[in-house]
């Protein structure tokens, strides 16, 4: 891996937004970390796009994202950006906004004035209607009705192929008239927009509904081990929690060293699938913070003497636990699915999951009793966050700026909560919002085995880097697993 | 247009497939084995990969467990499916229902099985199940492990009810061919039944169990999805173990993914190599 260039670098993990079928986003943002790379024709593509000459670089993604677009309609919208951004030059847009420093000198009113009347193209996955129709319904008719800003959102397979668009308009010297005015994204995208010098940075705290969000919790701050600095704005979050069965155990315990004994003093009941499988991977990470003394020591790059110490902590005490876990430990489950079957079995006690709605959806769907709780750890669940990021050659900052509010807004954060409309977790807090807005969120229905966003969310932990999480994944192969 | 042209057009096709898309893939394969791949800059070829995989204890395991699943799989089945053609060209009654119940499950998809198996065998299924509410258990960690074992032998059982019939029908097609002519002879002249099976039916149907359990032999060893869903998590079986490699973070595992799916196909052409002996000795006989 070292020998490859930063474009390979860009692309290899850019799986944090391949969301590969239409499932929903926080689940497959999980996923996408290990699907990427086992898809060798999309390498293959990637590759020849994102090495092709600069100005190719439009014309590729247009192809790549015109041959996955379901809709005609989309790909019209992708031709006239495309085309927009070649006659901008010709004739400066009315409301250009490129100007990000002195952008941040203005006040509210002022942005939103310059906002107006114009348009912004919001690049992002596209392979869920759900949220296809919440972004173009709700969130584009209010900020047409409210600000008579015109919002393009154009679908995208892959969140790789616009942070492709920007890096080639980086190269090819295009400094102030981008095409892309904001993506969603987080991960190994965020880290190439930002080591890469393609996103606007330092302008979040203009954003009047910034109060909502928490910038101390730390899975806001870090978006996959990296600071967000500024750089983007939180939209929605997923996190780890545990399911149990509250009519054969009652009282679970609820930190890894609880869990380590209660494993111990119940030989056989408890199990977690081998990585490569992701979840099998997250819980694994849990023990390995605990076993670190905390993950503030783990944030930025890999560090190869960090991770010495700690892996060998980890190793010692999953190979503990080894003899008492499921089939003595001579065997692991090799996917999520097959601990599923296992708790549903009852032939383990727990199983756990990135997206604990997938809880809630097992007892309806009658595979697992109605009795099944969902439960956080005390010091902390892994949590990751997906943010909206606006690229520094946006000619649109002040629009871009406009729809990030509108967004953080509470109104906007409590549709997406619904689960009718897409059901995730708000990127803000929802108890900094007003008085109306707390207690619809609060009336929401939940589901009684699934443990709620907010009560998961009093103690989150961040994700590590990428080089963290397969340095751990190919220790424990080797110390543990074999 | 001439009669060797014509052929060649009518051929076209379905060589196009098998050449581009078969002996294709197979090239850029053998030259990913070889850490041949300028798309990532690697453009001198070496034989690196096999070094690092034959080298490696955890390929060597799943090797071994690869080749063990195979042959305890072919020998029990080509047992038994000889022993069930004996009984089924027997004449008796209802013999055309219990032929069909015999070759029924060859429709049945390998995965099907699977899971079958996995409903029927695990810790918590049918048998299981039973076995607790006759008193026997009183958990499901006390039911015998028959899947995700280290003795493979949930795999071993998928293989063995799935290929009996395989091997059944073709050495029963065979028995019928040949008769009872010989060893009624063999009788005759004073032989037992066993020596009349063992020197005179089972020399003569000896080409046809080869042959099919030469196949039967090559597909286990190159099939992923069975392992995949009953095998244990370590040792892996081989093809198992390949997709894994292949789908790594690390694209640098691909030579060696590759190297792994070079052994896989080496070992198949050598099967197809022996059953193509195999079918000439069966010819001449």
């Amino acid at each position: 891996m070292p020998a490859f260039g930063p474009p390979l670098a860009s692309l290899f993990l850019s799986g944090v937004h391949d969301f590969a079928s239409g499932e929903e986003p926080t689940h497959n943002e999980a996923q996408g970390l290990k699907s990427v790379p086992s898809l060798p024709v999309e390498y293959h593509v990637h590759r020849k796009c994102s090495n092709v000459a600069h100005v190719m670089l439009d014309i590729c993604s247009t192809y790549r994202t015109t041959k996955t677009t379901k809709s005609g309609v989309n790909v019209m919208r992708i031709l006239t950006v495309t085309v927009l951004l070649g006659l901008s030059t010709a004739a400066p847009s009315l409301a250009d906004t490129a100007d990000g420093a002195s952008l941040v000198g203005q006040d509210w009113e002022a942005i939103v004035e310059m906002a107006r009347g114009g348009e912004v193209n919001w690049f992002m996955w596209g392979g869920a209607d759900n949220i296809n129709i919440y972004v173009q319904d709700f969130v584009g008719t209010i900020l047409m009705n409210e600000y008579g800003i015109t919002l393009n959102q154009i679908p995208l397979a892959d969140t790789v192929e616009a942070v492709n668009i920007v890096l080639g308009e980086k190269e090819a010297g295009n400094l102030d008239a981008g095409s892309v005015d904001m993506i969603w994204i987080n991960g190994e995208n965020f880290r190439t927009m930002k080591q890469g010098g393609l996103a606007w940075c330092g302008y979040t705290d203009r954003l009047p509904n910034n109060a909502l969000v928490n910038w101390d919790n730390p899975v806001i701050a870090n978006d996959f081990g990296v600071p967000v600095d500024s750089c983007e704005v939180p939209w929605n979050r997923a996190q780890f929690a545990l399911a149990h069965d509250s009519a054969t155990l009652p009282e679970p315990p609820r930190s890894i060293p609880e869990l380590i004994e209660w494993i111990k003093a119940n030989p056989g009941q408890f199990t977690y699938p081998a990585p490569p499988d992701f979840n099998g991977s997250v819980f694994i990470r849990h023990v390995f913070y605990y076993a670190a003394g905390g993950v503030d020591n783990l944030l930025g790059d890999f560090d190869q003497a960090k991770f010495d110490a700690a892996a060998e902590k980890t190793w010692a005490i999953l190979n503990e636990i080894e003899p008492s876990l499921w089939r003595e430990g001579a065997t692991y489950p090799t996917s999520i699915n097959q601990l599923n079957e296992l708790f549903a079995n009852t032939e383990v006690a727990f199983t756990f999951n990135y997206d604990p709605s997938q809880f809630g959806i097992a007892v309806d769907a009658g595979i697992y009793p109605d009795t099944v709780r969902s439960f956080g750890l005390v010091d902390g669940t892994i949590g990751n966050t997906n943010y909206t990021i606006i690229p520094f050659n946006s000619p649109n900052k002040a629009a871009a700026l406009v729809l990030q509010n509108l967004l953080l807004s509470a109104e906007a954060q409590l549709e997406k909560a619904r689960p009718e409309v897409w059901g995730t977790s708000p990127g803000i807090e929802m108890d900094r919002t007003d008085a109306a807005a707390q207690e619809a969120f609060a009336a929401l229905p939940s589901h009684p085995s699934v443990i709620s966003a907010a009560e998961l969310g009093k103690a989150a932990l961040p994700e590590l880097q990428a080089g963290w999480i397969s340095a751990i994944e190919q220790g424990w192969l080797a110390n543990v697993g074999n | 247009m001439s009669d060797r042209m014509r052929i060649a057009l009518l051929l076209a096709p379905a060589m196009t497939v098998i050449v581009v898309l078969f002996f294709g893939g197979l090239a850029v394969g053998v030259m990913r084995s070889f850490n041949w791949m300028p798309v990532i800059g690697l453009t001198e070829p070496n034989l690196d990969a096999y070094r690092a995989v034959l080298s490696d204890p955890d390929f060597l395991r799943s090797f071994g467990l690869t080749l063990y699943i195979s042959i305890t799989s072919t020998l029990i089945s080509a047992v038994i499916a000889i022993a069930a053609a004996l009984l089924l060209r027997q004449s008796f009654a209802g013999r055309g229902a219990i032929n069909l119940l015999f070759q029924l499950n060859l429709t049945v998809p390998h995965i099907v099985g699977a899971i079958g198996v996995l409903y029927l065998f695990s810790q918590s299924g049918f048998f299981a199940r039973m076995a607790f509410h006759i008193g026997l258990i009183a958990r499901p960690a006390e039911f015998p492990a028959l899947v995700f074992d280290p003795f493979a032998i949930g795999i071993i059982l998928q293989y063995v009810w799935k290929e009996v019939p395989f091997i059944g029908v073709i050495v029963l097609a065979q028995m019928q061919a040949l008769g009872t002519d010989y060893e009624s002879v063999a009788r005759s002249l004073g032989a037992s039944r066993w020596q009349a099976f063992r020197h005179v039916l089972l020399p003569l149907i000896l080409p046809g169990v080869l042959s099919a359990s030469i196949i039967v032999f090559a597909f286990t060893f190159g099939a992923y999805e069975v392992p995949l869903l009953l095998g244990a998590s370590h040792p892996q079986a081989l093809p198992v173990l390949a997709y894994k490699t292949y789908t790594d973070v690390d694209l640098a595992a691909r030579p060696e993914a590759m190297a792994m799916a070079v052994v896989i196909a080496l070992l198949s052409a050598l099967m197809i190599w022996a059953y193509l002996r195999a079918t000439r000795a069966r010819l001449r006989s």
